[in-house]
C-alpha cells in the first residue's frame, strides 16, 4: 500500500464509531514513511480470529511493475518466515519455481496446527513503499497439485482454506531468513523433508538450495531488511473491537524503527528464550505475534483453572496480574507484568484481547497479547543492527 | 533441548551406541517398536527403566527426539516429543491419528488458539506446543496410564 493510502485509511479508522461500547484505538506511529505499513488487529477475513495482527501485501509478477495484486488479510507472524498465500486469494499468475528435471517444486510447510502444501512460485513483494524482488513465496491450496504425500499430511491436518486458516496468507517476518535453514538444502535423511519437487508420475522429496527456500521477505529489501518493528497500542481490559498499529521494517536504520531503551534478548539456535516464573526457568520459550494469546505452563503449576469449554485457556474467576523475567541467550533480562483474565468473559465481538491465555506446557508462549503496548523487535539472523547481530528479540 | 526435565525418574539408564531407531506406536505393544525401527532412521538414545514404565528415547535422523512410554505391561500408553521439526504424526498417533486430525478441523471456530493447543478426546490427549524450529508436544490414552503416573510427567 502507498503511504497516501496508509494515511487515509488510519484516518478512516478514527472516524468509524465502534459498537460494543469499546472505542478502537489507534497508535500515535508516523504510517507516512516508506518503511512502514499498517496492521490491524480484528475478526480477520474469515470473521473468526482474534488476536491477529492483519496487513495488506502488494506481490507483483518478477519484474513486472504493472501486473501486482494487493492482498488484504495476511496475517503477520514473527513465529515463521516466509510470504504464503491461499491460492484462493490470487489472482496473479507468478512464474512457477522448477527444480530437478524441470519438476515443480512444492512445500509442505509445518505450523503446530497443521502444514501447509502447495506450490514455490516467485513475486516481487512490496513491504511498505519498499520492494523484495523475485521472492520465493508459496501458493497455498493450488488445485494443480491437489495430491498431498503421505509424509506430509503426517504431520497433521492441511490448513488449506480460508475458515481452517483464519487469514489470506501468512507474512513470516521471523528471526530466520529462509523457512527451513540448511536442513533442507541437503540429500539424505536429516532432511526433514519439507520441499518436494513433483512430476507429472507424482511428488519425491528433495533437497532445495538455500536461496530458492522461501526466504523472510523483509531480508531480500535493499534497505531496513535486518527486521522488523511491531507497535500496536495498549488495549484497556476488557479488550477493543480492534486495533491498528504498525509493522516498521529495519532495526535502527530510520528515526522510527531506533532501538531507544529497548532491551535485547538473543535468542538460542531454535528461536527460544528463557522465561523465568516463580523462580523457575523454562528454556523453550518465545516471542511470537503469531500466537494469538500469552500461553504458559499448566494448571497445576500456575494455579489458573482451565476453562471448563475449552481446555486451551484459562478462566481464573477474576483477572490476575502475574510476573516474570524474560532472558536472552545473552545474560540480558527483562521483568514483565502480564494480566490472565477469563477467557469465557470477554465481549464475543472483541478482537483485541491482551488478557487471554492458556496452558503451554514447559515453556511461555508470548503471542499478540504481549504486543499491544509494546514497540517488539525481531531482528533476523546473520543481520547487524546498532545493538549487534540477530537473531534476537528486543522490546 | 530440555532432557534433563525429565531425569528425575531415572532408575536405570543404557546408551546403545549401535544405529538403531525404534517410533512406537501409541496404544500398540513392544512389537510396533521394532516394525517401525526401519521407517524413522534415527538413532536409540537410550532406554529408562523406573517402577511404573520404560521409556525409549530415539532422536530421528532430522533431529527430532521422541520419547515412548511403555507399561510393565508392554503397551505404549504415551508419547512425547521435541526438536526442529513434528514427527510423523500418522506414525506416532496411530489409531488415533484420524481423530486427531478431525479434531484439529472441526475445532471451534471462534476463539480457537492459534498457538498452544490441546485436543482432548474420550480416547487420547494431544498437546501441541511450539514454533517452526522448535516444536514439542505430547499424547496419551488416558485409560492405558498407569496407576500413579501424571500426564505432566510425559515430556
Amino acid at each position: 500500500m502507498r503511504p497516501i493510502l496508509l494515511l487515509a485509511l488510519l484516518v478512516a479508522q478514527e472516524l468509524t464509531p465502534q459498537c460494543g461500547g469499546s472505542p478502537s484505538t489507534t497508535t500515535p506511529v508516523a504510517v507516512a514513511a516508506p518503511n512502514v505499513q499498517a496492521v490491524v488487529v480484528n475478526a480477520g477475513p474469515a470473521n473468526n480470529y482474534f488476536n491477529g495482527a492483519f496487513t495488506s501485501v502488494t506481490i507483483c509478477a518478477p519484474g513486472q511493475s504493472t501486473v501486482c495484486q494487493t492482498i488484504d488479510g495476511v496475517l503477520v507472524d514473527t513465529g515463521s518466515s516466509g510470504l504464503r498465500v491461499l491460492s484462493t486469494a490470487l489472482s496473479l499468475s507468478l512464474r512457477q519455481q522448477l527444480g530437478t528435471n524441470g519438476a515443480p517444486v512444492v512445500e509442505c510447510a509445518q505450523f503446530l496446527d497443521g502444514f501447509t502444501w502447495g506450490p514455490v512460485q516467485v513475486a516481487d513483494v512490496k513491504l511498505g513503499s519498499e520492494q523484495a524482488s523475485s521472492v520465493p513465496i508459496q501458493v497455498i491450496g493450488e488445485t494443480a497439485f491437489p495430491n498431498i504425500p503421505t509424509d506430509c499430511s503426517s504431520s497433521g491436518t492441511a490448513e488449506d482454506t480460508l475458515a481452517n486458516l483464519g487469514a489470506n496468507g501468512i507474512l513470516g517476518v521471523g528471526l530466520f531468513r529462509q523457512d527451513c535453514g540448511s536442513a533442507c538444502a541437503f540429500v539424505g535423511s536429516a532432511n526433514p523433508g519439507l520441499y518436494y519437487i513433483c512430476p507429472s508420475s507424482g511428488c519425491q522429496p528433495t533437497a532445495e538450495a538455500l536461496n530458492d527456500q522461501l526466504q523472510n521477505p523483509v531480508a531480500l529489501l535493499p534497505t531496513d531488511n535486518n527486521g522488523v518493528l511491531i507497535q500496536l497500542p495498549a488495549v484497556a481490559s476488557g479488550g477493543a473491537v480492534s486495533v491498528t498499529g504498525a509493522l516498521i521494517f529495519g532495526i535502527g536504520t530510520q528515526a522510527n524503527n531506533a532501538l531507544g531503551s529497548a532491551k535485547v534478548l538473543t535468542v538460542d539456535a531454535n528461536g527460544n528464550v528463557t522465561t523465568v516464573f516463580s523462580g523457575q526457568s523454562y528454556p523453550s520459550s518465545f516471542i511470537d505475534a503469531g500466537s494469538n494469546g500469552v500461553y504458559f505452563l499448566d494448571a497445576s503449576t500456575t494455579g489458573l483453572p482451565i476453562c471448563s469449554d475449552n481446555a486451551d485457556f484459562y478462566c481464573p474467576a477474576a483477572s490476575q496480574t502475574l510476573s516474570a523475567t524474560n532472558r536472552g541467550a545473552n545474560g540480558a533480562t527483562s521483568a514483565v507484568n502480564f494480566n490472565v483474565g477469563n477467557a469465557d468473559g470477554f465481549n464475543a465481538s472483541f478482537s483485541a484481547i491482551s488478557e487471554i491465555a492458556g496452558p503451554n506446557p514447559g515453556g511461555f508462549d508470548w503471542g499478540l497479547g504481549f504486543f499491544f503496548g509494546r514497540s517488539i523487535y525481531t531482528a533476523i539472523e546473520g543481520s547487524s543492527t546498532p545493538a549487534g547481530q540477530g537473531p534476537y528479540f528486543a522490546y | 533441548m530440555a532432557h534433563t526435565r525429565w531425569l528425575g525418574l531415572v532408575v536405570t539408564t543404557t546408551i546403545v551406541a549401535l544405529p538403531s531407531s525404534a517410533r512406537a506406536t501409541l496404544g500398540g505393544d513392544s512389537a510396533s517398536v521394532d516394525a517401525d525401527r526401519i521407517r524413522v532412521q534415527g538413532a536409540l538414545l537410550r532406554i529408562v527403566r523406573s517402577d511404573a514404565f520404560t521409556v525409549h528415547e530415539v532422536q530421528s535422523s532430522s533431529g527430532t527426539t521422541i520419547r515412548e512410554y511403555m507399561s510393565s505391561t508392554g503397551t505404549v500408553f504415551a508419547v512425547a516429543w521435541e526438536g526442529p521439526w513434528l514427527p510423523n504424526l500418522r506414525q506416532i498417533l496411530g489409531p488415533y491419528f484420524e481423530n486427531y486430525q478431525r479434531a484439529v478441523q472441526s475445532g471451534s471456530a471462534n476463539r480457537r488458539a492459534r498457538g498452544s493447543f490441546k485436543i482432548d478426546l474420550p480416547d487420547v490427549v494431544v498437546q501441541m506446543s511450539g514454533h517452526p524450529r522448535a516444536f514439542s508436544g505430547r499424547a496419551y490414552v488416558p485409560r492405558l496410564m498407569p496407576q500413579r503416573v501424571q500426564a505432566e510427567s510425559i515430556r
